[in-house]
């Protein structure tokens, strides 16, 4: 059984401003910087501390956060805007990714 | 912004509407029972423009940032794997495969290996090209893109 989980770059693969409505992301390994509004810069926060299926993602938001259209299609959408810039990565893992507590 | 909620925290009292300290790297100590969560609201869709924008650095950034950029093989996600002469990733120990690379390579490495065909630091003949060919095979979303993308990018 595969399921896909996503990881972000260490603390320090990352330097990373808040600019008023936006945050700034300078991405150390590629030399490009981002600029991410909500819910980016929390999504990155989250898959920086380690990798997470979408649903676990989606709990640990939950927990966290009053979510609005907190769905995992919503979730998917801005994961998928995340990996095409080249900030998180997928992968395929075989069992359920270990929860960290 | 459009996070109102009541944010004021404990030891962030600054600016109560706005991102905590560093929003995106800033140690969450969530997960104790003992401190009451930050509750603010986040919306996870309705993004009209989309909630990244990559700024590609000027082309004399660029260069620098080439010479700096790493590319594992394979990544991160498929750390062990070996690696066959097509550059696919195969299970280990795989007759004919290659180990993966002890440290990942530098852009400029790769840019070498790529332009000139010599080998990448290491590696013997046979297996640098069955990195450079893991590394063309490089799609978004894997380890390294990003870098071997940023390869392709036009220098000034």
């Amino acid at each position: 059984m595969h399921q896909t989980i996503f990881h972000g770059p260490p603390e320090n693969g990352l330097f990373v401003a808040p600019l008023d409505e936006f945050t700034a992301v300078y991405h150390r390994a590629s030399g490009i910087t981002h600029l991410l509004t909500e819910p980016a810069p929390q999504i990155l926060a989250m898959l920086g501390k380690g990798a997470l299926s979408l649903d676990a993602l989606l709990d640990r938001l939950a927990r966290d956060y009053d979510l609005t259209d907190g769905t995992r299609e919503a979730l998917a959408a801005r994961l998928d805007e995340l990996i095409e810039s080249g900030l998180i990565e997928s992968g395929l893992i075989e069992s359920e990714p270990v929860e960290r507590t | 912004m459009k996070g109102l909620s009541a944010n004021r925290g404990i030891m962030d009292d600054t600016r109560p509407n706005q991102y905590p300290v560093n929003p995106a790297l800033a140690a969450s100590a969530d997960g104790d029972a003992s401190v009451p969560t930050r509750r603010r609201v986040l919306a996870l869709g309705a993004v009209t423009a989309g909630a990244v924008m990559s700024i590609r650095p000027a082309l004399a950034q660029t260069a620098g940032s080439v010479l700096n950029c790493e590319i594992p093989v394979p990544d991160a996600s498929r750390a062990g794997s070996y690696i066959d002469a097509d550059g696919k990733v195969v299970p280990a120990r795989t007759k004919g495969a290659f180990p993966s690379s002890p440290r990942p390579f530098k852009g400029e490495e790769v840019k070498r290996a790529m332009a000139n065909g010599s080998t990448l630091p290491g590696t013997d003949s046979a297996r640098s090209r069955a990195y450079v060919k893991y590394i063309r095979r490089l799609q978004r979303g894997q380890g390294g893109f990003t870098c071997f993308a940023s390869l392709q990018m036009p220098r000034g």
